[in-house]
């Protein structure tokens, strides 16, 4: 055995030889941390503050219109397939038996089959993840069809800036010019 | 190396697996434990999520009629799902969507239809579970990191449940012989405890561990955009298979209760269980419930209006190594044979928990024991070396 052993350990040295193992209580200081933002996004779900974290406007689709918001305030989600952003909607309190199904595209849909992401939800409460690509440009419009359980197709639009400032500025980063 | 020396080793390998992660592990053990019986906490907390019968001879209602019930009430509501628990005290699980943009779990009473309550938004089984199994780091993009760091614990756990294994000398010796000496001190009795609850603990610790690792290789899978699954990718309904009707007027669907029949019919043996309603006019209508292998479900998907099954995903369609990563998810939670699994599973879980406390006992009063031991002898021989006291108090145990 070393001599060294033998010297009374520094007040620092006891210290943590005391408190070594007790460290990882610190841990619990991540759930702690987290737990605002979990609540947060359980009522967000919940839809206990509306369908969105921001509510984009009211869009006019023909004779009908649905309000959009964005789920989340930010920019796209990273997907496999794609950056994706999600929009949450919901129709007029009218149209809920009028409307068989309700599509988002950037950029105008040549036809009814090439409408976009289809929305699923109810009338009240309705999500489509919309992918955004990574060269769309700053100008673009969202596009909302509407289709009616005859076949009628209608079509309304709201500018991507006033859908989603987030997705711009995200879109601003990547390197698109404004 | 001397077998000695050699066990030395591996008690100071099991003794540094937990030690310095004990209160995480704790945590973790103890929230895994309330998470298993989270439902029967809120059962017993909260009136409005039991299924209280009216009357001795009330019987339960049909899905259909559960629905016609609670549209009579709200008209304006619509319901998404319906889950049957698996007990029969529980209320009806039942997703609405209100018109103010809510979408809720709702507790439905199972004889008259009734909503006894909308779920809270503190969700204390929803809590738990997050806490538990991903120490509520959020998930933004694949599994959160909160996920691979509790199921990490699963490594340290099995390699805990070997090692303790192999440093307890013929601890099957233990079943016939128990011994929990209450008399001799704690330092004994919590060794006697450790030793006893350990032994009669293997098969779940096992169990736990594996499954816990398995979580971790999941969310590995996940990750990378591995799949092992079997489950057929479900297209829309086709555009020529959803009906045209008059405007404003939706296309009619089949009842409920008949999709459930041609689902029964299709699947032998299904106790249909839960019901999914279509997602928009273009979507399934979901039908599911258990077989006879009580750890997986087996589901239907049907064209809501002409009750056409789409796809099934039945027991007979899944592969060897499926029966095996799905039955992981009730094995870990024990919820897949009612109250009394889930007992045993908390029970067993309430024993871990005292395992981890109870070791770290062991080696605090050890190390004190050594300490003192170190200065006393410390204070015989001025001037001779002092011994590393840890290091000898770690490894005393193996001298038993």
């Amino acid at each position: 055995m070393s001599k060294v052993a033998a010297v009374p350990p520094s007040p620092l040295r006891a210290f943590w030889l005391k408190w070594r193992f007790h460290i990882n209580v610190l841990l619990l200081l991540v759930p702690l941390g987290f737990m605002p933002k979990y609540f947060a996004d359980a009522a967000l779900f919940r839809g206990d503050a509306g369908i969105g974290e921001r509510v984009a406007g009211e869009v006019q689709v023909g004779p009908w219109s649905l309000t959009l918001a964005e789920f989340r305030n930010e920019g796209p989600s990273p997907d496999p397939a794609g950056p994706m952003k999600f929009f949450n909607a919901s129709l007029c309190d009218t149209c809920a038996n009028q409307v068989k199904a309700t599509y988002l595209r950037i950029g105008k849909p040549r036809s009814l089959r090439a409408a976009g992401v289809i929305f699923f939800g109810t009338p009240y409460r309705m999500g489509a993840a919309l992918p955004i690509p990574e060269r769309t440009p700053a100008d673009a419009e969202v596009w909302i069809t509407m289709e009616g359980w005859d076949g009628s197709m209608h079509q309304g639009s709201i500018p991507l800036s006033q859908a989603s400032p987030a997705t711009i500025a995200w879109l601003n980063k990547q390197g698109v010019k404004p | 190396m001397s077998k000695k020396s050699r066990s030395k080793l591996w008690f100071l390998v099991h003794s540094w697996l937990a030690l310095p992660i004990w209160f995480f592990v704790l945590i973790v053990c103890v929230t895994g434990t309330l998470a298993v019986v989270s439902q029967e906490i809120v059962w017993l907390a909260n009136p409005d999520i039991r299924a209280s019968k009216p009357s001795d001879d009330a019987e339960p209602l049909s899905f259909d009629q559960v629905i016609a019930a609670i549209k009579r009430d709200e008209p304006q509501v619509i319901v998404r799902s319906i889950i049957r628990p698996d007990e029969s005290h529980f209320a009806l699980s039942v997703g609405l969507s209100y018109p103010d943009g809510r979408s809720v779990e709702a507790y439905a009473n199972p004889y008259t239809g009734a909503i006894q309550g909308i779920s809270p938004a503190f969700n204390f089984q929803q809590f738990t579970r997050a806490l538990h199994g991903w120490w509520l780091v959020p998930f933004t993009n694949g599994y959160s990191w909160g996920w691979y760091l509790v199921s990490f614990l699963g490594l340290p756990l099995l390699a805990s449940l070997v090692t303790g294994l192999v440093v307890y000398k013929r601890f099957w010796k233990g079943f016939f012989r128990p011994t929990l000496r209450i008399r001799h001190g704690a330092r004994i009795f919590w060794g006697d405890f450790h030793r006893l609850s350990g032994i009669w603990s293997i098969w779940f610790i096992a169990v736990i561990s594996i499954t816990g690792t398995w979580f971790l290789i999941q969310a590995f899978l996940g990750d990378n955009q591995i799949s092992i699954s079997s489950e057929p990718i479900v297209p829309v309904i086709a555009r020529e298979k959803v009906p045209t009707s008059a405007p404003g007027v939706p296309a009619p669907m089949i009842p409920l209760d008949d999709a459930i029949k041609i689902a029964t019919q299709r699947i032998p043996g299904l106790d249909a269980t839960f019901a999914f309603l279509p997602l928009n006019a273009y979507s399934h209508l979901q039908i599911g419930g258990r077989g006879w292998y009580p750890l997986m479900f087996q589901t239907a998907q049907l064209n809501p209006y002409n009750g056409e099954i789409a796809v099934s995903h039945l027991l007979s369609d899944r592969t060897t190594l499926e029966f095996v990563t799905e039955s992981m998810r009730p094995l870990h939670t024990g919820d897949f044979g009612g109250l009394w699994i889930k007992l045993i599973w908390a029970f067993f879980g309430l024993v871990l928990s005292m395992m981890v406390l109870s070791g770290l006992l062991i080696w605090t009063k050890r190390t004190a024991l050594a300490t003192l031991n170190a200065l006393k002898r410390e204070a015989k021989a001025q001037h001779k070396p002092v011994a590393i006291p840890a290091m000898q108090a770690e490894t005393s145990e193996v001298h038993r």
